[in-house]
């Protein structure tokens, strides 16, 4: 092959590296060169001692952290703001106010008359509903009575919770009808919205 | 508009703002802050754009076609208020314009039986909603005299209310004889007990 694999290479180093055996052995990196007399006293004690001074600097660190974590931790999480109670503030210029004139006598008496008007259709529209919702339950309950009359079984199959009504969906109504053939107009839509995380 | 409680809007200012521009222009002829080569869209044009936009688009009428011939078996007539399945049923010897309904055959939930009724009439792969397992009303009458036996003395119909989720009829097997109506229109097909009886649970 072309190309000599590096792991030969540093095989081929190694066995030349033994060669001198009068050499003493490269142990610490204390040792710059390998004949060269031993320039720097390796020391043994000193790197013990660093070591213990760095373990117990790095100790002394990681609790300093832990310690601030707790302090962090025990103090109340930072209420996330709602984005809808508070009014940006450019919207509180003055130059935003509008004018516009004063109501005028007729106005306000007409909107009165159609307040009343629209609370009394309201009240009949409700009035309506619950009693439509009243002879609803009327009827189920007699079909109910009639069925047990007919046969337990049955009756206590039809009053069984159904599991797969809620959640229910259905389509809102819709002024016009949907158009047959009509091709909505594709938009991207980007989700600005901010994230909190407490 | 909201006018009174109010305050003017982004778009609104930037309307005002660019009146008071062109006034300030005209009065004081030809004093061009800016350079005549830039072409600048102002709100009111964009305001025009969108009103002509507006006036172009053709919204699908409310009252269809089905609506004008009084065809009363098409699904598409009266698109504001509910409609009913009105079939015509052999009950007995009589031939009666009735809430499609299916006997009971024992060993089956009463739920079970009202949407084999609806597959019946309506095809095998329907795509309704059934409202619960409770009926919701309850019609009960004698037979005639003639087909009485000691045990059959009568029959008792029950309703169940079920939606529509589809309105793609295509592969039903409909008889000629259905109809699609609303509350109102029931009163004309169907006889006056069971009208009446069915008007208690239908709403609208």
């Amino acid at each position: 092959s072309k190309s000599v694999s590096p792991r030969a290479l540093c095989s081929f180093f190694f066995f030349s590296s033994w060669l001198p055996q009068a050499v003493p052995f490269r142990g610490s990196h204390w040792q710059t060169s390998l004949l060269a007399f031993r320039a720097s006293l390796p020391v043994r004690a000193q790197p013990k001692k660093k070591k213990k001074v760095d373990v117990r600097r790095e100790q002394a660190q990681k609790d300093r952290m832990k310690k601030k974590i707790k302090k962090l931790e025990k103090a109340a999480p930072e209420m996330i703001p709602i984005e809808d109670f508070i009014t940006p503030l450019k919207y509180s210029d003055s130059n935003r106010v509008r004018s516009l004139p004063p109501l005028s006598f007729e106005e306000s008496e007409r909107r009165v008359l159609l307040m009343k008007k629209w609370c009394l259709f309201k009240q009949k529209q409700d009035k309506a509903e619950k009693k439509a919702i009243q002879t609803l339950v009327e009827a189920q309950q007699e079909a109910l009575k009639e069925l047990r009359l007919e046969s337990e079984e049955l009756y206590q199959a039809a009053i069984r919770r159904d599991e797969g009504l809620f959640p229910f969906q259905r389509d809102g109504p819709n002024y016009t009808p949907p158009l047959p053939g009509y091709d909505a107009p594709e938009g991207k839509c980007i989700d600005i919205t901010k994230v909190y995380t407490q | 508009i909201e006018l009174e409680k109010s305050h003017y809007s982004d778009h609104e200012i930037r309307k005002l703002e660019e009146e008071e521009q062109l006034r300030r222009r005209k009065e004081s002829l030809y004093d061009d802050d800016e350079a005549p080569g830039k072409t600048v869209i102002m709100a009111q044009d964009l305001e025009d754009k969108w009103e002509q936009k507006l006036l172009r688009f053709e919204a699908a009428p409310r009252i269809t076609d089905a609506d004008k011939n009084n065809d009363r078996t098409s699904l598409n007539r009266k698109l504001d208020s509910n409609l009913m399945l009105l079939v015509k049923q052999k009950i007995g010897n009589q031939e009666l314009w009735l809430l499609p309904q299916a006997e009971w055959q024992p060993g089956e939930t009463l739920r079970s039986t009202a949407e084999r009724a609806m597959a019946t009439f309506l095809g095998d792969h329907i795509q309704a909603k059934t409202l619960g397992n409770a009926p919701y009303g309850i019609y009960k009458y004698k037979f005639p005299r003639a087909i009485r036996t000691e045990d059959n003395v009568g029959a008792k119909v029950f309703f169940f209310k079920a939606f529509l989720q589809s309105s793609d009829l295509s592969q039903a097997e409909l008889k000629e004889d259905y109809l699609w109506v609303t509350k109102d229109e029931l009163g004309d097909y169907l006889k006056l007990e069971y009208l009446k009886k069915v008007n208690r649970f239908l709403l609208d």
